[in-house]
């Protein structure tokens, strides 16, 4: 991607009402985004609407991201987790049962398998160094929540262990994640 | 509702950027975000903290309807502005030839140049309480100081009679504003950094613009409403 179509900069000039910017971020953006809904929502369709109200969210709240920190590409990823999030747990949503074969495939073991493939920023090897410290049932629990988005009860459901230890696992995990982060090395 | 514990702070927002915080719970906390900034920090940290998770996701080409129904939708919002943006609008539904609507928009676009100069590392997007973006200012942070801001007022350009717009550069702290001089409502316009605010523009917290009398604040200090401010950060 050519330096002066970062995604950063497109975001400024989103906040300046540049259409055209606009456009060519959905271009470098909305495969990545339409994947992430895809994998929590498991259905062609609500990924479609989630990715549509998501960018539709980002051309009007990109003058806030001017303050935020995080990396452009976190930011609007948050938006659309958040979004997707949203849309299973609205009440009267058909999930059928079939989505849970799905998730069976994509059952990490162990190790961080293919499926946690992060990257190799420096962020990307602290996370996966601290995960890998984690315990298998944590790290596990960990995993399926944020990439497909399991709530505690598709967990323990998933895991076939009761609702608060699997509570647990992910709560002592996420402290411990923080605490091995927090001092992990630069 | 307010956390006041900062573990279960902490707990809260790693467990609502995981996703696991959910229902009642959840939207519970998103509110308390609006008025919560460092609560907003602890969420951005948890997010950045797991963003690595999304780097295995293999892009999926979505149907171009969605962008479709994405440009329908921001559509309504874009009318606001200059005759020229509208007409280039008009002109691509009218259908005209191909080559026609190319130098039509190559035109309009060396007139135009809606973004900030390449150089410039300096970018203040002001907007209005609902967080509509009017005017944005941009420069370049050079050590020496500042010597020109560039301002594009986007949004509404309208000017009430005898009235005035101030920029204000707003230090940060318990300083109060100080004045950078009076802009109009043109959509692309220079404001010449008064040379004593060269260094200080670039350790400036925000800025803001407020409707005064014509010719500017009497008292130095601004009289009429901040319709616009921003916090100034860099590119």
């Amino acid at each position: 991607m050519a330096d002066s179509d970062s995604i950063a900069e497109l975001i400024t000039r989103c906040a300046l009402r540049d259409e055209r910017a606009f456009a060519r971020l959905y271009q470098h953006t909305a495969g990545k985004l339409y994947a992430v809904a895809l994998r929590i929502l498991r259905r062609q369709d609500w990924a479609e609407e989630v990715l549509q109200e998501s960018f539709v969210n980002i051309w009007n709240h990109v003058s806030e991201y001017a303050v935020q920190k995080s990396a452009p590409m976190t930011w609007m990823t948050a938006i659309v987790r958040n979004r997707a999030l949203d849309w299973l747990r609205r009440p009267n949503l058909e999930r059928g049962s079939e989505d849970y074969d799905l998730l069976v495939e994509a059952v990490a073991d162990d190790a961080p398998g293919p499926d946690l493939l992060l990257g190799s920023s420096r962020e990307a090897r602290a996370l996966a160094e601290c995960l890998e410290q984690l315990p298998g049932n944590q790290r596990q629990s960990i995993a399926l929540a944020y990439v497909n988005g399991l709530s505690h009860a598709e967990l323990a459901q998933h895991m076939r262990e009761p609702l608060g230890t699997v509570k647990t696992w992910i709560r002592r995990g996420l402290e411990k994640l923080r605490g091995c982060m927090q001092g992990a090395p630069a | 509702m307010k956390y006041l514990n900062d573990a279960l702070r902490e707990a809260l927002a790693a467990e609502f950027a995981l996703g696991t915080l959910q229902g009642r719970a959840r939207r519970r906390f998103e509110h308390s975000l609006k008025d919560d900034p460092a609560l907003r920090r602890i969420v951005a940290a948890w997010q950045d903290r797991l963003a690595p998770l999304n780097d295995s996701v293999v892009p999926v080409q979505p149907p171009a309807r969605v962008w479709r129904s994405i440009e329908q939708r921001i559509r309504p919002a874009s009318r606001r502005g200059t005759g020229l943006w509208n007409n280039l609008h008009f002109w691509r539904a009218a259908s005209f030839a191909a080559s026609t609507v190319v130098v039509l928009l190559a035109l309009a676009l060396a007139v135009w140049a809606p973004t900030p100069k390449p150089h410039d590392t300096m970018l203040a997007v002001l907007s209005d309480d609902q967080s509509n973006p009017a005017i944005t200012v941009s420069w370049q942070a050079d050590p020496r100081g500042a010597e020109r801001l560039r301002v594009r007022v986007v949004g509404h350009a309208e000017m009430a009679p005898d009235t005035a717009w101030e920029l204000w550069m707003l230090p940060g702290g318990d300083q109060k504003p100080v004045s950078l001089g009076l802009i109009t409502t043109h959509e692309n316009q220079t404001v010449t950094v008064p040379r004593r605010l060269a260094s200080a523009i670039n350790h400036a917290s925000g800025l803001a613009m407020s409707v005064e009398p014509k010719g500017g604040s009497p008292t130095g200090l601004p009289t009429g409403s901040i319709l616009y401010k921003g916090l100034c950060t860099t590119m």
